[in-house]
């Protein structure tokens, strides 16, 4: 029986104390986190010494910022902040940052009875189950040569719920049942982290290995040091975030910082969202030499033997599949061992060797080959009368500026321009090329 | 500002079964038919009444100048819709498009070509409407003039079938429009002197505006039997009427006795347009023009309101408390027949549905189905999912 | 079932290619005038078929894409009504015809022609549809049509691969299979276009390669033109044979086992080094465990033999050396 010792709990975490050691936290993480939390934290530090808490900084009267127009509506107002939202995540940085390509993540899932807790509708547990299944979809689609593994914490012990695997619907049968996963007892971190780690313990260097835990409680039940096992993880590169639903607990902080992780505490069901989505893009490789075309040798570079399968057509005459054993006409030939797979990509069953089509290859090029950002436009001085429409979707572009007042990136006009073929944009498809197309309508590349 | 968004729930249901004036036109005698297939307009009208499977089969067959085996266009079919094809190929028969054969599948030559010069233009027929010269003195109507008139019209005859037991006056319609509702059993003449609405007068009301206007026209179709009008004649114009465009004006020059006469009527009805009942010109209203569509016949339904009305505006709670979010008489007086309103405000109904409201309405012959069919159609966006407990309130009765 | 559809066409307007599609030395000729003529008489019969059916046309030309029509703001032109024809028609035809003049017109000398830019076309297409299909809160409601169930792409192409634009093609089908959008391909004139084809394959569509070319119309009508609900009534052909293999970058070889660097995804057909796109130098621990666990030489036989796309050429290629490939 484990001892259940309450570990570190930090009651004031989110007192003004901790606000130099979150501030600096924060912008050490890249890209995203730091650009959404900017404009937010220089509102929040001219009034931190008549705040108390931190996380009202972000609160700080939002109203201002809301304008209304001539009509006193607004509408305006509104939209246009979202607009500025959406269009502030393509500020990050969109330089040559080697992004880990091939993925593994092991998703802890705090299935504790603190997870009942209705402070989040409908409740905790089913939140985080159906965030779950969004999460892993878009995990999926955007790291498609990524396999995903699911644990749950309960009653003091891991427990493995979904194998590590590459296919999206196998992970999404595990957590379906949720009366499979019904939350009891005590979670206990050490545990679950344990048995992530020697899921993954055999993986080739170049993959990532990342762990993501979903924790709503405030306690851990541990049958050893927990220090001891995050030293390991630092060791074998397993990069551990957090997302906290009830409060900061200092040992989750320091899982995140020492293995380079993202830790966050849900503020309300959107933030959680938010949060957890963040970690849907690939990491950027953090190996030291940051030299490129030098040639070192980079660690985490490695060359991979794949097999690109034979599809075998509908009417093929049906056959036994190696993985569910079942009869039918459609599937893949593993190249080298000629086994029948049901779903690329995968592991081959039976040699064990790395089945993926060359369209799933390709859906992973668009991180590595990124859209250079548009530049906003500030002034019409130099639109000529042609380019009165977006240049994708043929909207005319506005040519009064809108009401508020504009922010750094942000076009007034709402109008942005290729850097490369010098045409204009409107926001949604801007927003729509960087986000989902990854391919400029002018250039054409 | 009328806005063209096709109010698709509002039209889910008559799209789901073969549109009303297919069995009409199957009723027609051949020889009726094919002198109206003469023209490209009406070709391209019924074509496009024709559920979507049906103009397949015809699309495939158009261009082809020799018929083609049975056996080879039954080889697309997939198996298990073999029912669905069979069925298109009996109404494509019945309409005399697609003759009935048992070797070969091909369209009747009439149709063909009528249809051929109705895609790819030209030829002499001047189906499509004859433009009116634009001169100096009057300009072209404005689409919102068009749209107010439409409005105005339909209203008034919806109006007045709605407040005929309530012993209020409002405007009364022309004299034929009285004598058509009367005709088609929608209001009866009840001791001896006002017009009562009927039962099915009731049912009418809370049809969509487009299977209103369905309705209506085929009573008049009828009529124009009787009256022994060239039914061709009719039909056409009609037909020619919705393919034209809103906003244009056409001359009358063109037009036999029969559709000169019809104009007189079709403006009576708000689907025409024309600025003096003698001009030489008129323009169709949104009414015609959408009238082979699913598209809002009405810009909007509401007589002075603002454009946001398109989505439907009532809220229903579970406790059977009905809010209303309009200010248009006409809406409030349909609301009337099943709902006990308790408060009116400038832009807001409210009212209640209790069992005495319900029966009230059923005493009228409004059936349940069509009270949750209008509820449903005409539910403010975010409430749908409280219909269901809707029903099983009307279903205790 | 009866619902509106939206239908996305790009025509590959190559003058070259059309200039060649012409020629009478082709078993059936065919000319731009000829399939333009076909081609506004399918889009009418697209509008003909539902009222409320929109219709976007984009057009690819040498090095630059256009919108040649789109439904939603139809362009301002003298309203000339025919009595003979369906005003929608002629707005259709006018505006295609009169904006293709416009661009061939403005083409330069034929002999610095550059390949056309189908992938502009196609991601202004994508664009297009995200736009209507997400009508945006900003924009004008009274421009925004009803909520589009089925929105549809139909590519015309007449010009063979460009294997520059592979990856550009590859994020615009992902991008059509994230916004539901089904891509048809006719193949006009030409040899298969193998991304093509796996557009049509990817997102549900059908890829068609005309074989009789002086039928256009009627395959377009047959296979094209029917919203995919009623494609599940009348079949469509479809391909079942995509070959989904991947070719390596030093020897453009169909491989069946490759070896992937891991940081910018190129593919070998032998363990090398360097990798050739992004200079990163491989542990020497990795080239000899792969190389040592490479098929045998001896099962490359059998392996091709069964495979059933008879083309599968063998991984092993006995002379050169991987330092040589990486010079490209």
């Amino acid at each position: 029986m484990p001892a259940k010792d309450i570990d570190f709990m930090d009651v004031d975490s989110d007192s003004d104390i901790s606000l130099p050691a979150e501030e600096t936290s924060r912008s050490k993480g890249k890209g995203k986190g730091k650009a959404v939390a900017k404009p937010k934290k220089t509102k929040g530090k001219g009034k931190a010494n008549e705040q108390a808490y931190t996380w009202e900084a972000s609160y700080t009267r939002s109203w201002d910022t809301v304008q209304e127009d001539a009509g006193g509506n607004l509408q305006g107002a509104v939209e246009d902040w979202m607009a500025r939202d959406r269009r502030r995540r393509l500020l990050a940085p969109a330089g040559a940052i080697r992004r880990t390509i091939i993925r593994h993540l092991i998703l802890l899932l705090d299935l504790s009875s603190s997870m009942m807790d209705r402070d989040m509708r409908p409740t905790r547990f089913d939140l985080t189950l159906q965030y779950a299944r969004e999460f892993i979809t878009e995990w999926f689609d955007q790291n498609p040569l990524g396999q995903i593994g699911v644990v749950g914490m309960r009653a003091g012990i891991g427990e493995r719920i979904g194998e590590m695997s590459g296919n999206p619907q196998d992970i999404l049968r595990a957590i379906a049942d949720r009366h499979k996963l019904e939350p009891i007892g005590e979670p206990s971190l050490q545990n679950a982290i344990e048995m992530a780690r020697s899921t993954m313990s055999h993986l080739p260097t170049h993959s990532s290995r990342e762990i993501l835990i979903i924790f709503g409680s405030l306690t851990t039940c541990d049958p050893g040091n927990i220090h001891d096992t995050l030293d390991d993880c630092v060791k074998n590169r397993i990069r551990i975030s957090v997302v906290a639903l009830a409060a900061e607990m200092k040992i989750c902080r320091e899982l995140c910082d020492k293995t380079g992780g993202q830790f966050g505490v849900a503020m309300n069901e959107g933030h959680f969202k938010d949060l957890m989505f963040e970690l849907v893009p690939p990491p950027a490789q953090n190996t030291l030499s940051r030299t490129p075309g030098a040639g070192a040798v980079n660690p985490a570079a490695d060359l991979m033997m794949m097999g690109f399968p034979t599809r075998l057509p509908d009417t093929s005459p049906p056959s036994l599949c190696v993985c569910h054993s079942e009869l039918k006409s459609e599937g893949f030939l593993c190249p080298r061992c000629l086994a029948k797979v049901c779903d690329v990509p995968t592991d081959c069953d039976i040699c064990g060797l790395m089945i993926v089509s060359s369209p799933h290859l390709a859906r992973s090029y668009h991180h590595l080959f990124p859209v250079k950002p548009y530049e906003a436009v500030t002034a019409l001085v130099d639109v000529s009368d042609s380019t009165s429409a977006c240049h994708a979707c043929a909207r005319i572009l506005p040519t009064t500026q809108s009401t508020s007042t504009a922010a750094e990136g942000i076009s007034p006009f709402g109008r942005y321009r290729c850097p490369d073929c010098h045409n204009d944009f409107c926001t949604e498809c801007d927003v729509f090329v960087h986000d989902v197309v990854h391919c400029c309508p002018g250039c054409g590349k | 500002m009328p806005t063209r968004t096709a109010d698709t729930t509002s039209n889910a249901a008559i799209e789901s079964s073969p549109h009303a004036l297919l069995p009409f036109l199957q009723s027609q005698s051949q020889n009726t038919l094919t002198r109206l297939y003469q023209r490209p307009s009406s070709c391209l009208s019924i074509f496009r009444l024709l559920a979507s499977l049906e103009r397949q089969i015809v699309m495939n067959l158009l261009w082809l100048e020799s018929s083609i085996a049975v056996a080879t266009m039954a080889a697309w079919v997939h198996r298990d819709h073999k029912k669905l094809y069979d069925s298109a190929l009996a109404i494509l028969s019945r309409l005399h498009i697609l003759p009935n054969s048992a070797v070969k599948l091909g369209l009747n030559s009439t149709f063909k070509s009528s249809l051929r010069q109705a895609i790819t233009g030209g030829g002499t027929s001047g189906s499509f409407g004859v433009p009116s010269q634009k001169d100096d003195r009057s300009s072209w109507p404005d689409v919102k003039t068009l749209d107010g008139y439409a409005l105005e019209r339909w209203e008034t005859i919806l109006h007045y079938m709605v407040s005929s037991g309530t012993g209020q006056q409002p405007t009364k319609p022309s004299q034929d429009v009285l004598y058509l509702l009367q005709r088609s059993q929608l209001m009866t003449n009840v001791r001896g002197s006002a017009l009562q609405i009927t039962s099915a007068g009731f049912q009418f009301l809370l049809h969509s505006p487009h299977a209103q206007l369905w309705d209506l026209l085929l009573e008049y179709l009828h009529m124009a039997e009787e009256r022994r009008m060239d039914v061709v004649e009719v039909l056409s114009f009609l037909f020619m009427l919705s393919t034209m465009e809103l906003g244009m004006e056409y001359s009358t020059e063109n037009l036999s006795q029969t559709q000169q006469a019809m104009l007189v009527d079709l403006r009576d009805y708000g689907l025409v347009w024309q600025r003096e009942p003698s001009s030489q010109r008129f323009s169709p209203t949104r009414l015609a023009t959408t009238l082979t569509s699913s598209s809002p016949p009405l810009p909007t339904s509401t007589g002075t309101g603002a454009g946001a009305q398109v989505q439907g505006f009532i809220v229903l709670e579970t406790n059977y408390r009905i809010y209303a979010y309009t200010d248009n008489p006409l809406q409030t007086a349909v609301l009337n027949l099943f709902v006990s309103l308790k408060y009116r405000f400038p832009n807001l109904v409210v009212g209640s549905i209790t069992r005495e409201s319900v029966k009230k309405a059923l005493e009228n012959g409004i059936s349940a189905e069509q009270i949750i069919s209008y509820l449903t159609t005409h539910a403010h966006p975010q409430m749908h999912k409280n219909v269901c407990l809707l029903h099983i309130c009307i279903s205790q009765h | 079932m009866d619902n509106a559809s939206h239908l996305s066409v790009i025509v590959d307007l190559s003058p070259t290619q059309w200039h060649l599609s012409s020629q009478s030395d082709n078993t059936h000729p065919l000319s731009l005038k000829d399939f333009l003529s076909q081609l506004l008489a399918f889009l009418n019969m697209h509008i003909a078929s539902k009222h409320e059916n929109t219709l976007a046309v984009f057009g690819a030309f040498p090095g630059k894409s256009v919108m040649l029509y789109s439904s939603t703001d139809p362009l301002q032109h003298n309203r000339t009504i025919d009595a003979n024809s369906y005003p929608p028609f002629r707005v259709v035809d006018y505006s295609v015809m009169q904006h293709i003049m416009e661009e061939i017109d403005a083409l330069g000398e034929p002999e610095d022609e550059v390949p056309c830019a189908l992938v502009g076309a196609v991601t202004k297409a994508l664009c297009y549809i995200n736009r209507i299909s997400h009508p945006s809160t900003s924009s004008n409601p009274a421009d925004n049509p009803a909520v589009l169930p089925d929105p549809r792409m139909l590519i015309l192409s007449v010009s063979p691969d460009l294997s520059t634009s592979y990856i550009p093609i590859m994020n615009s089908i992902f991008s059509a299979q994230k916004l539901k959008v089904t891509i048809d391909v006719c193949k006009i004139y030409g040899p298969d276009t193998v991304f093509l084809q796996q557009a049509a394959h990817l997102t549900g569509g059908s890829y068609i390669y005309l074989e009789r070319r002086d039928a256009l119309l009627q395959y377009l009508i047959m296979s094209h033109l029917p919203p995919p609900s009623i494609r599940n009534v009348l079949s469509v052909p479809t391909q079942d044979r995509i070959d989904f293999r991947a070719a390596c970058f030093c020897h453009k070889d169909i491989i069946d086992i490759g070896f992937v660097c891991s940081v910018c995804l190129s593919i070998f057909c032998k363990p090398v080094p360097v990798c050739t796109t992004c200079r990163t130098k491989f542990p020497m621990k990795t080239l000899q465990r792969l190389n040592a666990s490479r098929p045998p030489q001896t099962l490359t036989p059998v392996n091709g033999s069964t495979v059933a796309n008879g083309s599968a050429i063998g991984t092993p290629r006995s002379a050169g050396t991987p330092m040589a490939a990486s010079l490209r």
